[in-house]
């Protein structure tokens, strides 16, 4: 097969954190409106964006992840008040870690979207399959 | 501790921001609640307007997030009882047994059958004018309600609706898959006792087309801010992007006017609207956000910052994002005929220089006014209303929200100018008084 | 009824409402139940096109106590729709509510990709699958329940203090007051009239004081403090010291009321230097006195200390009223006197104060616009008395003005208590130093931590009327949870291994409720403080901390389930 093929045969598959308070229901949003965006990202939700473990990232990949976005609420207005900026700092770290093994850093997107921007979450998710359709796939599965 | 024995019953007359509020506190106070709302949707004037409030990254009052899951708890809570399309006929009795008639027309859509799967508007033949929708202009005679509204169940226009004009067509009840549709649905209705009720009524908009040199309706580029904040939407006709109505093509220039009909004498609104400095200031800096080139140029009189963050947000927007603040009301406005552009003519009162400005679109601020319904309420009550419409309370410092009327309480925007926050807050507050009102009348009793 | 038996394999049951032809006429249903079926521990699939109606919920029910199954997994629209409304009817199913998952193919999948039906179709099946391995690894929660002790702590003597108490004692609630200050009042104590309906302080203040001290079910005590609160929302222990001692107080609630300072503008316009330099406060205590002599031009100067780049960056909301007041005070006292009001922009929002500015104008009361750049300049003018130079703005023209008393508008400042009562409640305060409240929207009473409240100029500077209005909302908030007796907690809290850890009190610092504790090494979790946001979990380097319902093995099979 033409590497040119390839490409167009790979669909990236993203792994979305998304907060329970906000980018969840933003998620829900793009879809009350029909907003589409590509099919590539499964959901998963957390109570806040300051719960995802650097581990849950780092399996992501290891586990066939080709991207991997947080998405959590905009400063000022976590819940929690500042797990996202945890999330922030945890995501800063991880993708020191990535250059260093030499994955690349734009893999892994840490997003503030809060619960009506519906149309926001499904640009979010528009450019990353794009960015990750020329990156080509990740291939960390052991 | 007292015990309600019995549980005590409420009305709540407005579905906004404050009633939802009010119905919820008095709930979860071990209330009965009624929440009657004349529109289809609760959710009131907040679901009208367009989030954006985070992005600018100054806690401020935002529109929507907070109050979207306060609209569904409102419909699951065991407590509380809404009412929609609903309208109040008729109130007699006093503190602690009013009875209150409520006409609740009917939707002609089962709220339980309906699934919101949209096949109905399809299939319907009959466009209309879609005010709220400024830039498409049309929507459906069968239509859903904003999209924020909750449940997401559509309306039927009856005007203008063919089943009801002519007896013609039936499309739309054909084709839904679960029978939702039954147009023979009636009026019902509905007396409810209460031993209190919280007025929340709210807000309307004047028509800026009163200001006549100011071309609102005339000159198609001349919008209201609201038109603004649903043009933003990214869920709106446009996916977000800012257009002028003529030519849709993106303004290069905006101008804001504030107090459009409001702290005049010629319209005898001579109040202050207490919120459009800061929400015209959130918008300008949505639009230099959006589009960094974009001229922005905001027309005030006074700078009302007073608020927690105003202060704050209103130096980034005009110091950071360098919005232009222009102190004068402008005299008139003048359409180009061939550009569609517009030429502003004002007095800068800050160098008492009389100057022109040509902007590719104007945003109007208009006055934000009591609700109509306010006077037909305070007739069945026997509430005194002020010269404007608001609600009065017998002494504006001690009693913030109660009215002249024992047992009946205001809260939000029906008795003067305030926020979201003031609303809810005043929400909570009135919910606080009619449970001590109720628990020491009980105490009476006993 | 059907329990939950760790030892035993997971009985699942999936229902799938397909939504009329919301879901159906996007994804192959039948595809997806044929799929899910084969699920491990999957005992059956069952369809509806309304699961939300009450033909619905009555299937539910009945299904499950037909089947035997022991978790939920419902797959249909957005758990933010109907999610407590299921959870609920398996709760009374025999259900435990933390064995319930949602696979969201509505809203996150069918209308999402309804471009793209086939795809759409294989990413249901995935959802529901995922759902199904979170269920695998979930644990049946039991929720804490915990006494609300019908007794509110309000810190604060002052207008809004009084007002929140009596809200509640009237309600029955037991109130505790306690006052730094030997004497209830609060500031209004050195207030003369109040605007819009210039009446005296004392006709709104004295019957509250009154009802306050005569109210069977309210305590005062004066001249104390809080010194430390212990326990948790339905159950602090507060201990006060008072004439020399110390107190305890049960508290269910506790309400911030604790007001606010005011600024000395020392070194500004003269102010401490020349006698006819005055505050508007000391200009009150001069008129409630009757001692203001007469005057022939009187100066006030806005935002003296205020809306600064730098420092208090605030508008202090009440000060522009506060001046128009005192303005018609002396034009009453003194018609002839010549008052000028010097302002950057007059706070007179909404209706009435705007109604009251209009008659200020009317008694001839001028208004004087001048901006930041050019600020208003004093000179001394002999005999303690200072004039000011002031640039016009909306006249282009300076102004000289030989005036007999200047008065400085100051804004109000956070209490000087403010921090130390901050670190006893363990509450946030904002970058401008005032109490931040959890969010304005909605809650503008509420912290983020349970069962304290803050009312008043503590949150930030008010009118009496606003403050009035806070501490009823503040009441009614602190009611809700102490009419109910007991609340139930959400059982997503986080949990400590104390085998794994380590001591390292990360976990402590990050947690934004303060709900770790550390004793003897170990760190532990206060389960009713805690909201369960998992920071402390996602921060722990050896794993020791688990947040229930949100543990790394739950999160970590939708991972692998997602990624199939």
């Amino acid at each position: 097969m033409e590497e040119g093929e390839e490409t167009r045969k790979f669909e990236p598959k993203i792994l979305a954190f998304t907060c329970n308070w906000s980018s969840y229901s933003s998620a829900d949003q793009a879809g009350i409106s029909r907003t589409f965006y590509p099919p590539n990202v499964q959901i998963i939700r957390v109570m806040c964006a300051g719960r995802v473990d650097p581990l849950f990232v780092v399996k992501a990949f290891l586990n066939g992840a080709d991207g991997v976005i947080i998405a959590g609420c905009h400063p000022n207005y976590c819940r929690y008040s500042g797990g996202n900026r945890q999330a922030e700092i945890r995501v800063k770290f991880l993708k020191m870690l990535m250059e260093e093994i030499g994955v690349d850093p734009a893999r892994l997107r840490i997003e503030w979207i809060s619960a009506m921007e519906g149309g926001r979450f499904a640009q979010v998710v528009q450019e990353m399959v794009g960015e990750l359709k020329k990156m080509g796939p990740l291939l960390l599965r052991k | 501790m007292i015990r309600l024995e019995k549980v005590s019953s409420v009305t709540v007359i407005g579905g906004g921001v404050a009633g939802i509020q009010a119905a919820l506190e008095l709930a979860n106070l071990g209330m009965l609640v009624y929440l009657v709302e004349e529109n289809p949707s609760i959710g009131g004037r907040i679901i009208e307007l367009n989030c954006s409030s985070c992005r600018l990254e100054v806690p401020m009052d935002c529109s929507i997030c907070p109050v979207i899951p306060k609209i569904v708890e409102c419909y699951h809570h065991p407590n509380i009882k809404i009412l929609t399309n609903a309208e109040i006929m008729g109130i007699s009795g006093s503190a602690g047994n009013f009875q209150i008639n409520v006409l609740k027309k009917p939707r002609f859509i089962n709220e339980d059958k309906c699934t919101a799967c949209g096949a109905c508007t399809e299939k319907c033949p009959v466009e209309i004018f879609d005010a709220f929708n400024m830039v498409k202009g049309r929507k459906k005679a069968i239509h859903f309600p904003l999209p924020q509204a909750f449940p997401q169940v559509p309306v039927i226009d009856r005007e203008n609706c063919l089943h009801f004009r002519s007896g013609t067509c039936e499309k739309c009840s054909e084709v839904c898959p679960t029978t939702a549709i039954n147009f023979n649905d009636e009026d019902m209705i509905i007396g409810v006792k209460s031993e209190a009720i919280i007025l929340a009524t709210g807000l309307s908009l004047f028509d800026p087309s009163g200001i006549r040199e100011y071309g609102y309706k005339r000159y198609k580029n001349v919008i209201t801010i609201l038109d603004l904040e649903q043009m933003t939407s990214i869920h709106g006709p446009t996916g977000g992007k800012i257009v002028r109505i003529s030519d849709k093509k993106e303004p290069k220039s905006i101008a804001f006017i504030q107090c459009v009909g409001s702290r005049s004498r010629r319209t005898n609104n001579n109040f202050c609207s207490g919120v459009c400095c800061m929400y015209t200031a959130k918008d300008a800096a949505l639009v230099k956000i959006l589009k960094p080139e974009t001229e922005v140029y905001v027309f005030y009189i006074d700078l009302r910052v007073f608020g927690k963050g105003y202060q704050e947000l209103f130096n980034k927007v005009r110091n950071s994002l360098g919005v232009k603040y222009i102190r004068g009301r402008p005299g008139g406005i003048w359409e180009d005929p061939k550009t569609r552009d517009l030429i502003i003519s004002f007095e800068n009162t800050l160098t008492q220089r009389v100057e022109k400005l040509r902007v590719d679109m104007v945003v109007l601020s208009p006055a934000l006014l009591p609700h109509p319904n306010n006077r037909k309420l305070a007739e069945f009550l026997g509430l005194e209303l002020d010269e404007h419409g608001f609600f009065k309370s017998p002494n504006p410092v001690s009693q913030p929200f109660d009215t002249t009327i024992k047992g009946v309480f205001t809260c939000g925007y029906c008795r003067g100018p305030r926020g979201i926050s003031e609303s809810a807050t005043q929400a909570s507050a009135a919910a606080g008084r009619v449970t001590e009102t109720i628990t020491l009348a009980k105490m009476g009793r006993n | 009824m059907s329990e939950a038996n760790l030892n035993q394999e997971p009985r699942i049951g999936i229902f799938l409402c397909d939504c009329g032809t919301n879901i159906s006429s996007i994804i192959d249903v039948p595809q997806v139940i044929e799929a899910s079926k084969g699920i491990s521990g999957v005992k059956f699939v069952e369809r509806d096109s309304s699961l939300c109606s009450s033909a619905g919920t009555k299937k539910i029910r009945e299904t499950i106590e037909r089947s035997g199954v022991d978790r939920v997994v419902f797959a249909g629209c957005s758990p933010k729709n109907y999610g407590s409304l299921f959870e609920s009817v398996c709760q009374k199913a025999g259900i435990n509510r933390y064995l319930v998952a949602f696979a969201n193919i509505r809203e996150q999948c069918a209308w999402a990709h309804q471009d793209r039906p086939k795809e759409a179709t294989i990413k249901a099946i995935n959802t529901v699958q995922m759902a199904a391995a979170r269920l695998q690894k979930s644990e049946p929660l039991q929720e804490l329940e915990i006494e609300v002790h019908p007794s509110t702590l309000i810190i604060g003597g002052g207008i809004s203090g009084m007002t929140a108490a009596l809200c509640l004692a009237n309600q029955g609630f037991s109130v505790l007051l306690v006052e730094r200050e030997p004497d209830i009042g609060g500031m209004l104590n050195k207030l003369y009239k109040l605007y819009l309906t210039n009446q005296e302080v004392s006709e709104i203040l004295n019957p509250v004081i009154q009802s306050v001290r005569n109210h069977k079910n309210i305590r005062i005590l004066t001249s104390a403090s809080v010194r430390e609160v212990e326990g948790y929302f339905g159950d602090f222990e507060v201990t006060i010291s008072v004439n020399g001692g110390t107190e305890k107080f049960r508290a269910g609630t506790i309400i911030l009321a604790t007001g606010a300072g005011t600024f000395e503008p020392f070194g500004m316009y003269g102010y401490g230097k020349h006698e006819g330099v005055v505050t508007q406060l000391e200009l009150e205590q001069i008129l409630k006195q009757g001692k203001l002599k007469h005057l022939e031009k009187v100066v006030m100067i806005q935002c003296v200390g205020a809306r600064e780049e730098k420092g208090l960056t605030y508008c202090s909301r009440i000060c522009c009223m506060v001046a128009i007041k005192n303005a018609t005070l002396i034009k009453k006292l003194y018609p002839d006197c010549e008052v000028y009001i010097i302002y950057r922009d007059l706070q007179t929002y909404g209706k009435e104060n705007e109604e009251y500015q209009s008659k200020a104008r009317e008694l001839g009361i001028r208004f004087i616009e001048y901006t930041p750049e050019r600020r208003p300049e004093v000179f001394p003018n002999g005999n303690g008395k200072v004039g000011v130079r002031v640039y016009h703005a909306l006249l282009g023209e300076t102004l000289t003005i030989n005036s007999d008393l200047v008065v400085l508008s100051t804004p109000l400042i956070p209490n000087a208590d403010g921090k130390e009562i901050a670190k006893i409640l363990k509450v946030p305060l904002g970058p401008d130093g005032f109490f931040k409240e959890a969010y304005m929207e909605m809650r503008s009473t509420a912290f983020g931590v349970n069962g304290i409240y803050v009312c008043g100029t503590a949150q930030g500077p008010k009118s009496i009327d606003e403050s009035i209005t806070q501490a009823y909302a503040a009441a009614a908030l602190a009611a809700i949870p102490m009419q109910q007796k007991k609340v139930k907690i959400p059982a997503m809290t986080a949990e400590v291994n104390e085998e794994l850890c380590i001591g390292c009190q990360l976990c402590l610092d990050l947690c934004p409720v303060h709900a770790i504790t550390f004793a003897e090494g170990k760190s532990m979790v206060i389960e009713a403080i805690c909201r369960g946001c998992g920071t402390c979990a996602a921060a722990c380097p050896s794993k020791a901390i688990a947040v229930k319902g949100f543990k790394d093995e739950q999160i970590l099979a939708e991972v692998e389930a997602a990624l199939k």
